[in-house]
């Protein structure tokens, strides 16, 4: 039970119930943030989070916390999509990326042969030139394996602020992000840090 | 009462009666699918998301919420939002990348002046 003079949780306020000294969601539910809990409450469950919660080492629980608040609040603004539009946004965005990417390297290309001294005429380079560009364009966009297959949808005007939880969103096939999600995986391994600092 | 219950039917062991709001979305065929949004969400969770939601949206809701369901049990701690995460720092990566490139391409096109004009 919560020490005299202790204020209950905001989970313990919530459900209407005594405040254990270990209860589990005490150090990541302060009373005076009730909304933090009220959300993740409603979309996973006080039960499905304390679950949660126990199977994790206690290292690793704020962070945890963090993330169903991050999700439940996504899912609360987006209720059809939640995170996966972000995620799909977020996708699409690494895609152009690296199209404008392939684009300057074939121009690098292209100007690094005007510049070789063993082309031909400097006339016949320059009408070489758009042609050698289209050539590596194309080359270079069949060689992006990381591309979403799905970019179809994705043309409304998406605001996304990581900070602020605040995004609108726009779902190509899960999937393909299924998809990506193992390829980035196998490329890039997850990196364990902290996401909250 | 329908003669085949759907997944979510099964797994809570209850009859599937002819408009249970689960049976569109999760075919008897699919036990998993139902029971990792289970873990994670709830039935009666789901159930009253799917309820707030307007028909036509609820396939795509489902399929939202058993993707993200599934990077949960697959990631305990960061979920989906690992993901994101590392999103992000690929599109930090590619923006850097793509900065340095554009500078490149600037310092090849003055050389590439430079060298037209002294051809001249």
């Amino acid at each position: 039970m919560a020490g005299p003079g202790s204020s209950p949780c905001a989970s313990c306020k919530l459900l209407r119930r005594r405040c254990a000294k270990d209860c589990i969601f005490a150090p990541y539910f302060p009373p005076d943030d009730p909304h933090k809990f009220a959300i993740v409450h409603k979309v996973f469950g006080a039960s499905n989070v304390s679950k949660m919660l126990q199977e994790l080492p206690v290292h690793q629980r704020a962070d945890a916390v963090n993330s169903l608040v991050f999700e439940a609040n996504a899912r609360v603004r987006d209720p059809v999509y939640g995170c996966v539009g972000a995620i799909s946004y977020l996708q699409n965005q690494v895609s152009q990326l690296q199209m404008q990417l392939a684009v300057a390297q074939a121009e690098i290309l292209c100007i690094q042969m005007q510049n070789e001294p063993t082309l031909q005429s400097h006339h016949h380079v320059l009408e070489l030139d758009q042609d050698h560009k289209a050539l590596l364009l194309q080359n270079n966009n069949n060689n992006i394996n990381n591309c979403s297959n799905n970019n179809n949808n994705n043309n409304n005007n998406l605001g996304y602020a990581m900070s602020s939880g605040q995004f609108n969103s726009n779902f190509a096939s899960p999937s393909s992000i299924m998809q990506m999600q193992m390829q980035m995986q196998m490329q890039d391994p997850l990196k364990q840090e902290s996401l909250w600092t | 009462m329908n003669p085949k219950r759907c997944a979510a039917c099964k797994y809570l062991r209850r009859r599937c009666p002819k408009d249970c709001i689960f049976a569109p979305y999760f075919p008897p065929n699919d036990p998993a699918k139902f029971a990792c949004i289970h873990r994670i969400y709830g039935a009666g969770n789901v159930s009253k998301m799917l309820q707030q939601l307007p028909d036509q949206t609820r396939a795509e809701a489902v399929e939202s919420l058993c993707f993200e369901a599934k990077c949960r049990v697959d990631d305990p701690v960061y979920g989906c939002v690992g993901i994101i995460h590392l999103l992000q720092t690929q599109i930090q990566n590619a923006q850097n990348e793509l900065a340095k490139t554009q500078a490149e391409v600037a310092v090849a096109q003055t050389k590439l002046s430079q060298t037209q004009n002294s051809d001249f």
